[in-house]
């Protein structure tokens, strides 16, 4: 009887672990959705473009089967009843594409909501399926995932002294040129739209940044380095920038108006301070420095002098980015002075608390805060292939896209 | 009793899970007719710049007229004593020409971002010092790093990294 009891208190203490647990890991109540195609000519990558987009967002808990259907149809299949939602949609690609969505209650094939959507191109079709989830998310009443209607801008090598730099959208699967050949470095948005970036050329003698606009074409020479000269934070009105330069071949951080004036030094050091960040409503920056001896991350206030190290693990963190008073940077966990080594990411705040790891395995690096930020983006190496991974911090789903095989060398969300 | 015992852990189990369950969100009650065509903004352009930042010379980054590439450790930007042959050379050859000299930090594909481009300055940098302290003016020099995107090398060996951790140096012209 003594041992019944025992079973007993200990049975209710598993339960109450695992329920604990459920309210940490599902912090707000996912929906079960199913994709239901009513396309003439099903398209498998639309449908994966759909799935992804759902996971990500850390509101639904996705059906992965890919269903067939009238779209027209509120007839809901009894093997769909266990649903709480069942997305219909046509896609239509010749000239352009067209898609069109229902969104219905499975257990009664009532209609909450239908919308259609149109451009004149098939090669952004990917948008679509981003738009389409994002606004079905919101008559959920879920919070924003508008970041997934966002571009990536990115850098790659091509060559020794070459390279090129790409529009994609946030999964990669849409991706366009936006400058072929030379070498041009280190994109970076300019302003919330998504109008014009800034980047480092090596057109000239010494490099320059520009401020160019994807639309209009029109570029703008912003201010240049002997050295070098990066774009590295933009704040977020658009009116001011960080910017890593060295102007007496000292690679320090400045700040400046987004046209290249009222340059003011903010770091002061005889080695290397790269890579400055907003924090702290933009009051002061965190940043990377090696003034310990090895690369790591460091915090001053955009006046003031003194400076104050953020994070105390790792040897080597060398990559960082941050959103309000949340910080994110890639440490160096193996010490192979050559070939794979093990960098993981790392989420900790501007005064250096709550530390806590975001990925165990492989190569991870170039960590970005989503614009409202709730979602990291970041490339992994693992295995011999690279990825663009993603974290939503709130649910903790990690999605990865696989990449191609040139070198990415930078990107901005 | 043993019966009766599992029945009423598994009945109050049930009731403990079922409570942290949430509710669906509130929903519109009537269905939404929109229909739009949304707004994925225009196409954007294509800028080829194919025509700038040639290599030099045919394995493209080697360093040029005269000069001679000087090397670095891991992650090291600090000029070992095995480097002063070729700093001489460098001297004797700058101090011959009235050209400015382009002096070009280069790194192994090992580190990121931004570090590396920095990295790439202070090598540059050592070499400028090296120079200035043998009489070339400090007026006389540019420098310009290339972080990792200029190797001379790419086959994974210990040999060829080394290879890409260097400064090179040419004439401006």
């Amino acid at each position: 009887m003594r041992y019944l009891l025992l079973l007993f208190v200990f049975s209710l203490h598993l339960f109450a672990v695992d329920a604990t647990l459920k309210i940490e890991t599902d912090v707000e109540h996912r929906s079960r959705i199913s994709l239901e195609d009513g396309s003439a000519i099903s398209n498998g990558k639309f449908f994966k473009t759909l799935l992804a987009d759902l996971k990500i967002s850390g509101h639904f808990l996705a059906d992965s089967r890919q269903h067939k259907g009238d779209f027209k149809s509120s007839f809901v299949a009894p093997a769909l009843k266990s649903q709480e939602y069942i997305l219909k949609y046509t896609l239509t690609q010749s000239t352009g594409t067209k898609l069109r969505i229902r969104l219905l209650k499975a257990s009664n094939g009532a209609e909450v909501f239908k919308k259609s959507y149109a451009i004149p191109t098939t090669a952004k079709a990917p948008f679509l399926a981003h738009k389409a989830i994002s606004d079905v998310n919101d008559v959920l009443k879920y919070p924003s995932i508008s970041w997934i209607n966002r571009y990536v801008i990115y850098a790659r090598y091509t060559g020794a002294k070459k390279s090129e730099i790409i529009l994609a959208d946030y999964s990669f699967s849409y991706q366009k040129d936006i400058i072929r050949g030379g070498l041009n470095l280190f994109p970076k948005w300019a302003d919330a739209k998504q109008q014009s970036f800034y980047y480092t050329s090596y057109a000239g003698d010494i490099p320059a940044l520009y401020k160019l606009n994807i639309y209009s074409g029109s570029k703008r020479k912003i201010a240049s380095s002997e050295g070098m000269i990066i774009c590295s934070d933009v704040s977020r009105n658009g009116s001011k920038i960080l910017v890593t330069m060295a102007p007496d071949a000292q690679a320090d951080i400045y700040e400046m108006s987004a046209s290249g004036g009222g340059k003011r030094r903010v770091t002061f050091f005889n080695g290397i301070d790269v890579s400055g960040k907003y924090v702290d409503n933009e009051s002061r920056i965190v940043f990377v420095s090696n003034r310990l001896g090895y690369a790591n991350i460091f915090k001053k206030s955009i006046s003031g002098s003194g400076v104050t190290q953020v994070v105390y693990h790792g040897r080597n963190n060398n990559a960082v980015d941050a959103y309000g008073s949340k910080v994110v940077y890639s440490s160096r966990e193996s010490q192979k002075s050559f070939g794979n080594n093990t960098f993981n990411l790392y989420l900790t705040s501007s005064n250096g608390s709550g530390t806590r790891p975001l990925t165990t395995t492989g190569t991870n690096q170039f960590p970005n805060f989503s614009t409202d930020g709730t979602v990291i983006q970041y490339i992994k190496h693992r295995g011999g292939s690279s990825s663009i991974g993603y974290i939503n911090l709130k649910s903790k789903q990690s999605l990865l896209f696989p990449l191609g095989g040139r070198k990415i060398q930078s990107l901005d969300w | 009793m043993i019966k009766k015992l599992l029945l009423a852990t598994s009945a109050l189990s049930l009731l403990l899970l079922t409570g942290c369950g949430q509710t669906v969100p509130e929903l519109p009650g009537s269905t939404s007719n929109i229909s739009d065509a949304t707004a994925i903004t225009g196409d954007a352009v294509s800028i080829d710049e194919s025509g700038y930042g040639n290599g030099s010379g045919s394995r493209g980054n080697s360093s040029s007229d005269g000069f001679q590439s000087i090397y670095f450790d891991f992650a090291d930007y600090g000029l070992s004593s095995k480097t002063e042959r070729a700093i001489a050379r460098n001297v004797s050859v700058g101090s011959k020409s009235s050209s400015k000299i382009k002096i070009e930090g280069n790194c192994d594909e090992f580190g990121t971002d931004e570090y590396n481009y920095a990295l790439g300055l202070k090598r540059a940098k050592a070499v400028k010092d090296a120079l200035a302290s043998r009489g070339i003016s400090a007026s006389k020099m540019v420098l310009v790093s290339f972080g990792e995107s200029n190797p001379v090398c790419s086959s994974p060996t210990d040999s060829c990294y080394a290879k890409n951790r260097r400064v090179d140096l040419r004439l401006m012209k």
